[in-house]
């Protein structure tokens, strides 16, 4: 029982960790919360359903889940990088929250969108493959879990290999480090931050469909407290910080788990602790579990 | 030196700078008896839920627009006056006494949590206070003795009772816009004398460069502190109002929702400043409801929020700092008076 | 007059993990001084800075302001004692005009305020109309009077470093703390600064600057002292220190020296 729901953390975790990333992406070069992620991941699930109604037919099983993540990521990634064009860009220079109001416009804007011209109900979402429990002994665990647990693991592997190992990741990391220093030294800066909207934007749609197949039913508003949730796990792992925004994930995904099938009441009160942990840890250690903390330069 | 102790010299113009102003609050003050009992009247309601919200901004700019602290979870304060009240005048308090217990218990709860929290900076505050502002809600959601849960105060069989004071029983809409009206313009006087006082400027200071405020001998901490507790008052006080008008608290009134549009409303009226907070909220807390009414039956009705999403983003990428700017006080410089 | 010194530094040291930014520095201030840090880059001269007026705890070692003790005070309750300072890179209240910038400086100065701003009486006033007074005249002192309204952003570069002066100014300060005043300045406009801080020292003022502009160095300061890795490594007067073979060595190298 315990075992299970670890694991059921583990899953729900790793879907946190995938939008996490975004955010942490986008805060580590811009110093801003990308408000809009989490519509960027709403539409990256309708455009996931669109893709699974017209290909999983033909296709069917898993080539039909690998499509419908690609169509789903590629659209994610673009409009992770209009918004950025659009709403941001122009406000780089601009006071800090000015960004944040206009990504909150951003964000009122797509789900609207979707309300108005796609659809304001309530959608089934398909498990694209067959679902079956597999039993390993000494747990159960439905073979859907499985799948969108590796899926994460597998996409936060590829970003791991992107940022560490090839040319634009280590102009990412410098950027995040100093962006001012990055342009000076010839780094082109636009074209880094619209990567990493790009990335992120990607992964928020894989987070989409996979939240889909997780919960069964997409709509036009849901995107907001799975991007609630992964914020915060991406301030508890240590905003800015990659390992910290899956390590906040899992924490996140996991104790939410916990808290649901162990505390009285459990599932009425697990997001109250979940920001309890959040707050008890900050006030411990105020730049997260991951984070450093930056001493300003006078 | 006589001369100047005489004075706060002002070069702006004396002329009729008031008229526009007065003009305005003359028509603010006389429009409710004039549309009461035509088929306008639910205009009286419609300002007097835009007079709140300004009340909620202008509250809320003490520590976002002053100071910049990144607070997400002002509306957990409106909430506990809310409730406060409510449970207090189901028990029989009356308006005043109620209202006061709402401001102290308020003031009370941001005092405990500024502590706690203050020493985060920049946006770990701000997710912070988001989970603090969640907590309130959810606490209110759950706690059924207290506060009835989702079904909200009050309860089967008891009530909110309506607004006594000097004598007078406050039942219409109209009778709200008034005593919203009047608590608006009170926050507008708190906030320019706050303002214009080595306090504000201090406030200014800190939002401005926290680091070069604290070396130039400012207790930044503690009065990042004040303002956040005085933030509280107009939250508490906003509570009570409410929960008196609509003699009905639930907690879906105090969702995230609430704070960003408080935030919305502050940042595209100008940071800090009054007139382009007041200009926020009419527009982002009336103009939506006005065209609610104005669109009911029509297919554009649902359209409102796109459309409100696009002009937050339009306003702020095209008056990135504010609509209304605060204008920085101007002095009268003697220039012979001051050489050493 | 009084020989005892203003600002007293005993085996001051200050450590970041490893790295030991000032190793037991000691030196002494007098009042009236115009004393000069300088070393190459990184030698500790604005951590030392930062240990003085509260950024930094320092890790071991005494500060003795006026005699009294003051390692480890929190900036704001160093300010009030009497010293203050300005900032490498410019730290203005930039969207604030001049004199508020001033009036800022005057906090230290006046007192807790919240009902007599919220009654507008008297008293109020009264401290109101000093506060902008003393401001006008640090504006004054320090030559931009005539800017007071403007925003301090909107300022040009050599008098937005005049103006972080006149804030220091308004605090009411005995010593006057400088981290490179003349930085990115003309010829003409450090020449000018040079003459203000002169100004400042006829009116009883002590001076502590980082000045990497020698020529302004050489021209001011009573006395130098040179810090290279967090050790000082010289002190005296320009003269003595410009011919010292160890300031030569760090500055130049080894070989130079000799």
């Amino acid at each position: 029982m315990f075992i299970e729901q670890l694991f059921n953390g583990l899953v729900l975790g790793s879907i946190y960790s995938l939008i996490a990333l975004g955010y942490t992406l986008v805060y580590g070069i811009l110093m801003m919360i990308n408000f809009a992620h989490s519509e960027v991941l709403m539409v990256g699930a309708f455009v996931g359903l669109a893709a699974y109604t017209l290909l999983a037919p033909p296709a069917g099983g898993w080539v039909a889940l690998v499509l419908v993540l690609l169509v789903a990521m590629t659209a994610s990634g673009l409009l992770g990088i209009v918004i950025e064009k659009l709403a941001y860009r122009p406000l780089r220079q601009a006071a800090r929250l000015a960004p944040l109001i206009s990504a909150i416009g951003v964000s009122i804007i797509l789900s609207n969108a979707v309300f108005l011209w796609v659809s304001n109900q309530l959608l089934s979402f398909p498990k694209v493959v067959p679902e079956q429990s597999i039993s390993l002994g000494f747990m159960k665990i439905g073979s859907l879990q499985i799948l969108i647990f590796f899926t994460s693991l597998i996409l936060m592997a590829v970003l791991h290999f992107m940022v560490q190992k090839t040319k634009m990741g280590k102009a990412m990391r410098a950027c995040a480090d100093d962006l001012t220093t990055s342009g000076l030294m010839g780094i082109d800066v636009n074209k880094v931050i619209a990567f990493t909207f790009l990335i992120g934007g990607a992964l928020a749609g894989a987070a989409g469909v996979l939240n889909g197949m997780y919960y069964g039913s997409i709509k036009y508003n849901l995107g907001f407290l799975p991007g609630v949730k992964a914020f915060t796990a991406a301030v508890l792992g240590g905003i800015g910080n990659i390992a910290g925004a899956v390590l906040g994930g899992f924490l996140l995904g996991i104790l939410e788990v916990m808290a649901a099938g162990y505390l009285p009441n459990g599932s009425q009160w697990k997001d109250v602790f979940a920001f309890v942990v959040l707050i008890g840890v900050l006030l411990i250690r105020p730049s997260g579990i991951l984070g450093e903390r930056i001493a300003e330069k006078i | 030196m006589n001369f100047f102790n005489s004075q706060l010299s002002t070069l702006n113009p004396q002329l009729p700078k008031w008229l526009p102003l007065g003009l305005l609050l003359a028509v603010l003050l006389i429009f409710p008896i004039i549309i009461e009992g035509t088929s306008y009247a639910y205009l009286s309601r419609m300002a007097g839920l835009v007079g709140l919200y300004a009340l909620l901004a202008l509250g809320l700019n003490f520590t976002l627009g002053y100071v910049g602290l990144f607070d997400l979870g002002y509306i957990a304060f409106y909430a506990i006056g809310a409730y406060t009240a409510a449970i207090l005048s189901i028990n029989g308090y009356s308006f005043l006494a109620s209202t006061f217990a709402a401001i102290v218990v308020s003031v009370f709860v941001r005092l405990l949590v500024g502590v706690t929290i203050l020493r985060l900076r920049g946006d770990y505050l701000a997710i912070v206070t988001m989970g603090f502002g969640e907590i309130t809600r959810i606490v209110f959601n759950n706690w059924d003795s207290l506060t009835n849960g989702p079904k909200g105060l009050p309860s089967v069989g008891e009530s909110i009772r309506p607004v006594k004071i000097l004598g007078m029983t406050l039942v219409t809409n109209t009778h709200y816009y008034y005593l919203i009206a009047a608590s608006v313009i009170l926050t507008i006087l708190v906030s320019q004398r706050l303002e214009n006082s080595r306090l504000g400027r201090a406030w200014v200071a800190i939002r401005e460069d926290e680091v070069a405020a604290e070396l130039t001998g400012l207790a930044v901490a503690r009065l990042k502190l004040g303002a956040f507790v005085i933030s509280a008052v107009f939250a508490g006080l906003a509570g009570s109002i409410f929960a008196h008008w609509e003699r009905f608290v639930t907690p879906e009134s105090f969702v995230f929702w609430e704070s960003i549009l408080l935030i919305s409303m502050i940042v595209t009226g100008g940071m800090g400043s009054i007139r382009g907070v007041i200009l926020g909220a009419v527009l982002l807390g009336g103009v939506p409801q006005l065209l609610q009414a104005a669109l009911v039956g029509s297919r554009f009705i649902d359209y409102r929020y796109f459309f409100f999403g696009l002009v937050l983003v339009l306003a702020v990428l095209f008056r990135p700092q504010g609509l209304w700017p605060s204008k920085r006080r101007q002095v009268e410089i003697l220039e012979t008076e001051y050489v050493n | 007059m009084s020989t005892n010194p203003l600002l007293n530094i005993t085996a001051l040291s200050q450590s970041f993990g490893g790295l030991k930014a000032l190793d037991s520095v000691t030196m002494a201030i007098s009042p009236g001084e115009i004393v000069s840090l300088i070393g190459p880059n990184g030698a500790g001269k604005t951590t030392l800075f930062n240990v003085l007026t509260g950024v930094y705890k320092g890790t071991s070692g005494q500060i003795r302001f006026q005699e009294r003790p003051i390692r480890g005070l929190a900036p704001h309750q160093i300010v009030p004692l009497g010293m203050a300072r300005t900032f490498q890179n410019i730290r203005l209240f930039t969207n604030m005009t001049a004199l508020e910038n001033a009036m800022v400086g005057r906090h230290t100065q006046s007192k807790n305020d919240l009902l007599w701003s919220l009654l507008r009486n008297k008293t109020f006033y009264r401290q109101e109309t000093e506060i902008e007074i003393e401001a006008k005249k640090c504006l004054a002192t320090v030559g931009i009077l005539t800017s007071a309204n403007l925003i301090a952003r909107n300022l040009s570069y050599g008098d937005q470093r005049r103006l972080e002066i006149a804030r220091a100014l308004a605090t009411k300060p005995k010593l006057l703390i400088l981290d490179e005043p003349s930085a990115g300045m003309n010829p003409r406009e450090s020449q000018k600064l040079m003459e203000l801080i002169r100004h400042l020292k006829n009116q009883g003022l002590t001076i502590l600057l980082i000045e990497h502009h020698m020529r302004l160095v050489m021209g001011i300061s009573d006395r130098i002292i040179v810090l290279d890795h967090g050790v000082k490594i010289a002190e005296g007067t320009p003269q003595e220190v410009a011919h010292n073979t160890k300031v030569i060595e760090a500055y130049l190298g080894k070989n130079a020296a000799h």
